[in-house]
């Protein structure tokens, strides 16, 4: 009898221990070393909408991938990386008077929690909210994401079939208004919309030993 | 030569000079697509990420003439040919 008792014992807390492993967070890096991860924004002006990008995307989100209850972590913009096609433009953007890039050199997003998570095969649809620190200063935000996990796709993305990891993509899109951080606030309403309309596709990447 | 017909070749040369520069104007904005908006210097082409899905911008440098390109080259035309008439009256006078 107790050996069985003992045997029950052993495999619960085994059961309980390869749970616990399997939903375990995994952190995942979102350098990009293929220059893929990209925020993209636009902000409506009368003649044409001011469209830009930005690559410099780093940070490191910890994602549980087996419950998706939970999400944690900063996603960081180098905000040198702004760019619009247009030199004159670029350069009032990235002046004191607009995002002063010198003084702040980054965009901060960082992960409190997650709200209305929804999961469908790979892919999870939640609100994140966490604190956006653009320009010095920062908003709570909440933001609709889509987690999408790509188990061991590290080695086939990075073209190296010996390296093993599993990959999270991460899409969102949202907007802020320039007023809440300081950009001009109730400036040049008549040339440049309040309303900054921000897409962001990043893929984080995850190594197994 | 006398000065009548120096102000008259002056002002011809006025004249087909701010045609010559309406219509490369025109023929630059043309050329770099037709954009209506500001110049650009560099344009962004999509590519997509198959392992990942995603669809991200590539950006290339490149000339893209603008409104203000026009304006300034409607503008160089406008300064040329007024000159021309201002020439002509000197000639007439």
């Amino acid at each position: 009898m107790n050996t069985i008792r003992t045997s029950l014992a052993s495999l619960a807390l085994g059961s309980i221990a390869l749970l616990s492993a399997h939903a375990a967070p995994q952190t995942f890096d979102f350098k990009d070393p293929k220059g893929v991860n990209n925020v993209q924004f636009k902000l409506d002006a009368p003649l044409e909408s001011i469209t830009g990008t930005a690559t410099g995307i780093s940070g490191t989100v910890s994602f549980d991938t087996a419950a998706a209850l939970t999400a944690s972590g900063s996603i960081v913009l180098d905000t040198k990386t702004l760019t619009v096609g247009n030199p004159l433009m670029q350069e009032h953007l990235h002046s004191a008077n607009w995002l002063d890039v010198a003084t702040y050199p980054t965009i901060t997003f960082t992960a409190e929690s997650l709200a209305n998570v929804t999961t469908k095969g790979l892919t999870t649809t939640a609100d994140i909210t966490g604190n956006l620190t653009v320009k010095g200063i920062t908003k709570e935000v909440s933001v609709p994401v889509t987690f999408t996990y790509l188990a061991d796709k590290l080695g086939a993305r990075l073209g190296n079939d010996k390296l093993k990891g599993d990959l999270l993509v991460l899409r969102a899109t949202f907007e802020i208004n320039r007023n809440d951080f300081n950009i001009q606030p109730g400036q040049y309403t008549d040339k440049v919309a309040e309303d900054i309309h921000l897409s962001l596709a990043i893929a984080g990447a995850a190594p197994r030993e | 030569m006398n000065s009548t017909n120096r102000f008259s070749r002056f002002t011809t040369a006025l004249r087909i000079t701010a045609a010559v520069a309406l219509l490369a104007t025109l023929g630059l904005w043309v050329s770099t697509g037709a954009h209506t908006g500001w110049t650009q210097t560099s344009k962004v082409t999509v590519q997509h990420d198959e392992i990942t899905g995603i669809d991200f911008p590539v950006r290339e440098k490149t000339f893209v003439a603008g409104v203000e390109v026009i304006a300034a080259g409607a503008a160089v035309a406008a300064a040329l040919a007024a000159a021309s008439v201002f020439t002509n009256r000197r000639r007439n006078a």
